[in-house]
């Protein structure tokens, strides 16, 4: 049980900037006025990219029916990708009964025999949590019987939100897989990636960047990323946290037990992937990688400009409101900014106050932020004219009310839009949703209503 | 019909398809007008259940959740969390029912939902839908007959031209809707419990996921007890019916295994001839049932050459295998996710109670595959033809519209399923 994360000092991180003003943001969520996965979910966000690694949930059917093949995590592992599959218990009443425990080793064993991963990640769920299945013991006895990692993931769905079931996934990871191996090699510019989940292949965006420069992804939690690896993930001279604030406390530890610094930040939009390749090269510290990373920052930003060159003529005067929550408040913004599109509005309400200080600086004094966009954005498409709306489903009526564009910022994505290539993925979508007659056409009133 | 598995060796699901109660009985109460369907459980459960539904009708879905924490689900017998939840969702909506419906968490400690509601002053309805129990299928069928024993007021005398229709869980909203219209078609004011014709059916709303929007009234369910007729489709319905006749004994029951094809739409035409005295149907009725006809005829040559895979939930399976079947297909394996009573009567060679791992341990054997999203990732690395059907379709658009029932549907679907093999046998 020594491995097992006090989760009352995973919600204290004192690394959080939102726990200097002592609000417990993360925690208790209100019956009948909830929204927002549970900490099951993020552990699996977390660990599931590891594509030679086989998650087992042991639960009922919601937990897992409803989640496996949910996420586009690309990989370039060439074995049976497990980061698209299912293993999951499904518990029935005769479990719950007399325990689940037979099932949890047998399940082992099928999954290593037929299967050949190098480690399972064995979930808790609500119900078998409260049931007391001792997960940790029969991972302890399969990895004697395997010589593979078992990682125990205490993560029933009530102990709370998505975040901090991220952070214990983290936990996990650290607690059974990083320094359990060593490199063959190691270099000054070894990195880990960590929160970066390589959702529609976002880190392939900038991973050749990096490499080119020299710096080399040691391992990764836990886009494209390898169990093999992140075994090694000690021996790293950097831990790059991108866009992740579960992840600040991980990186905390292995910073406190390694030496190994952390920076923390975004690849998302032109300025933040120009700012994030410098932060990662001065954070090296080496003068002339610095040298390299500028003069490669400044060619990438050329080429990108060039491509961008039409689209900016045609975004030239366009306006767009922003209606979403956490670090998209800025982050989209920030993109919509690097397009030449003026945001004149985003929404705060779902956002943490450090999210908040960035998004005033992203929009300047002139952008509005709303504190209760449901009933604002639409006054706000009036007073400034916006063009363009982006937002999830629910505000789809408001757009053709307005007649203006729409795009679901909520979606589930199915291209990338990290980086620098990313953007123009990004501008080519919104110039089509902007050309689309679609809005105005289907906001025709109907016959019967002249 | 062939040999049927229904004891599995191995210890895990592999790829499941198996989806669970309580999303079921979500669904149900989505198909209830302005009803805000509350599940008892953590809050990843709702959150689960709503993006789920959200990515298949591509439409917001309104859901509510108890939030039950580690401590709260120690402490608490649901007084707290169930009274709360009610507290804070008409604070915002004003829903006319809570459909309260429990997870695994709350059932294995045994929380007393029915005692909870009923002190609560809400319209609601409560019922017991652990998700280490049934299914998808079965967690529907729980919530719509506990709608019936808990809303329906009894009824002494009966309205002959009322019916009402029970419809099975993977039924689409058109399907639904196209079912209801035939029926009316022979003079019944029809009514479906659940309806999601009007509700998930893919319509622009204004307010939208704040509540279901559309959907059979809550007025017109406690009503339903002075209908003539009810008809239930797909095995996991049958309950239901029994439960609604005993709002009224005079109530006449009739049962539909499913109804796709020539013959199942046969019989129910043939029972609804017998019920009115009409001597034919009406003229489009009639006018489908040839075009059915001439779809299985074009359609026989590429389906009596191809071997089919299907995998769904067991009132489902019975329509696709029967449907395929006469016009020749042949469906070498049917997976279903939970046991029923439909497995025996299947039209299948090899009948299994499984997931998509066992399909894919059994690919040599078919060519074309029939089933969820999850079937897709197999079709393209083994390249099989795939025709999408069932929860969830996260792949293509226009889910709530696909029509397989009936004559007409009958038509679309073995011209789909045609065209995909014969697709498959020219690559």
């Amino acid at each position: 049980m020594a491995n097992k994360p006090k989760i009352k000092e995973l919600l204290d991180e004192r690394a959080c900037a939102h726990n200097k003003t002592r609000k417990t943001a993360c925690n208790e969520p209100t019956p009948g006025a909830t929204t927002g996965g549970c900490a099951f979910e993020g552990a699996q966000i977390s660990l599931f990219p590891y594509a030679d690694a086989a998650p087992l949930v042991h639960g009922p059917m919601t937990c897992h029916g409803t989640s496996w093949e949910t996420r586009a995590t690309g990989t370039s592992w060439k074995g049976r990708d497990l980061t698209q599959m299912g293993f999951t218990t499904d518990i029935n009443i005769n479990d719950v009964v007399f325990s689940g425990e037979e099932k949890i080793s047998a399940s082992i064993d099928y999954i290593v025999k037929r299967y050949r991963p190098e480690a399972v990640f064995v979930y808790s769920t609500c119900v078998t949590a409260l049931i007391g299945d001792d997960i940790d013991l029969l991972c302890k006895q399969a990895a004697e019987r395997h010589d593979i990692p078992m990682i125990p993931v205490h993560s029933p769905g009530f102990v709370g939100s998505k975040n901090l079931g991220s952070r214990l996934g983290g936990e996990a990871a650290l607690a059974y897989l990083v320094g359990t191996k060593e490199p063959e090699e190691t270099t000054p510019f070894d990195i880990n990636l960590i929160g970066e989940y390589n959702v529609t292949g976002d880190m392939w965006q900038y991973t050749p960047l990096l490499e080119e420069l020299g710096i080399r992804v040691l391992s990764t939690l836990s886009g494209d990323g390898r169990v093999a690896q992140i075994r090694t993930a000690h021996r790293a001279r950097l831990n790059v946290i991108v866009c992740a604030k579960s992840l600040i406390s991980l990186a905390r530890k292995m910073d406190e037990r390694y030496g190994i610094p952390s920076i923390s930040l975004s690849f998302y939009g032109k300025r933040d992937t120009s700012k994030g390749l410098l932060a990662i090269a001065m954070a090296l510290g080496d003068a002339d990688l610095i040298k390299r990373t500028e003069k490669l920052i400044a060619r990438e930003e050329r080429k990108l400009e060039k491509k961008l060159a039409p689209y900016k003529v045609f975004f030239r005067g366009r306006k767009a409101v922003l209606n979403t929550g956490g670090n998209k408040t800025w982050s989209i913004a920030a993109a919509l900014q690097d397009l030449g599109i003026e945001v004149v509005a985003t929404a705060v309400k779902k956002a943490t106050e450090d999210d908040r200080e960035k998004a005033r600086m992203t929009l300047g004094d002139k952008g509005v932020l709303m504190m209760n966009p449901g009933v604002e954005q639409a006054k706000l498409i009036d007073e400034t004219g916006a063009d363009l709306l982006l937002a999830g489903g629910r505000s789809l009526y408001t757009a053709i009310k307005k007649g203006i564009a729409f795009a679901d910022v909520n979606q589930e994505k199915k291209k990338s839009y990290g980086g620098y290539d990313g953007l123009l993925n990004l501008a080519e979508d919104l110039k089509n949703a902007l050309q689309n007659p679609v809005f105005k056409i289907v906001a025709r009133r109907a016959p019967w209503e002249k | 019909m062939g040999e049927v598995i229904r004891k599995r060796e191995k210890p895990l699901q592999v790829n499941p398809f198996k989806l669970s109660q309580p999303m079921g009985a979500t669904l149900a109460f989505l198909g209830v007008d302005k009803c805000m369907p509350l599940m008892h459980g953590g809050q990843g459960c709702t959150s689960f259940t709503k993006v789920f539904f959200t990515r298949h009708f591509c439409e917001p879905i309104a859901i509510q959740t108890s939030a039950v924490t580690d401590v709260i689900a120690v402490l608490d017998g649901g007084d707290y969390s169930i009274v709360e939840s009610v507290k804070n969702i008409t604070q915002k909506v004003s829903p006319s029912l809570i459909g309260l419906h429990t997870t695994g968490l709350p059932e294995t400690k045994g929380d007393d939902i029915r005692g909870v509601a009923r002190k609560i002053e809400f319209p609601m309805v409560a019922v017991n839908t652990p998700d280490y129990e049934g299914g998808f299928e079965s967690g529907w069928a729980l919530a719509c007959k506990a709608m019936i024993e808990q809303l329906v007021e009894p009824a002494g005398h009966i309205n002959d031209n009322k019916l009402v229709l029970l419809p099975h869980v993977s039924l689409q909203p058109i399907e639904v809707e196209k079912i209801k219209e035939f029926i009316g078609g022979f003079g019944f004011n029809v009514l479906a419990l659940p309806d999601l014709s009007t509700s998930l059916d893919g319509h622009l709303g204004e307010k939208q996921a704040a509540l279901s929007s559309g959907g059979i009234a809550v007025e017109e369910i406690r009503s339903l007890g002075d209908a003539g007729l009810v008809i239930s489709v797909g095995d996991s319905m049958r309950d239901c019916a029994i439960a609604l006749q005993k709002k009224n004994t005079d109530m006449r029951h009739h049962h539909f295994a499913h109804l796709q094809g020539l013959e199942a739409t046969d019989s129910l035409v043939e029972m609804l001839l017998a019920e009115t005295g009409f001597s034919g149907p009406p003229l489009p009725v009639a006018r489908w049932r040839l075009r059915l006809q001439d779809a299985m005829l074009d359609s026989h040559f590429s389906l009596g050459q191809s071997r089919f895979l299907v995998a769904a939930e067991p009132d489902q399976l019975a329509g696709i295998c029967q449907s395929l079947h006469d016009a020749g297909g042949k469906v070498a394996l049917a997976i279903s996710t939970v046991d029923s009573p439909q497995l025996e009567k299947l039209m299948a060679d090899k009948v299994i109670v499984g997931d998509l791992e066992d399909a894919e341990d059994m690919a040599d054997d078919y060519d074309v595959m029939i089933g969820n999203f999850h079937c897709e990732a197999i079709a393209h690395r083994l390249h099989m033809g795939l025709i999408l059907r069932g929860y969830p379709n996260w792949e293509q658009v226009g889910n709530s519209l696909k029509n397989d029932v009936l004559y007409e549907g009958g038509s679309y679907f073995l011209f789909e399923a045609a065209n995909t093999a014969s697709g498959t046998q020219n690559e």
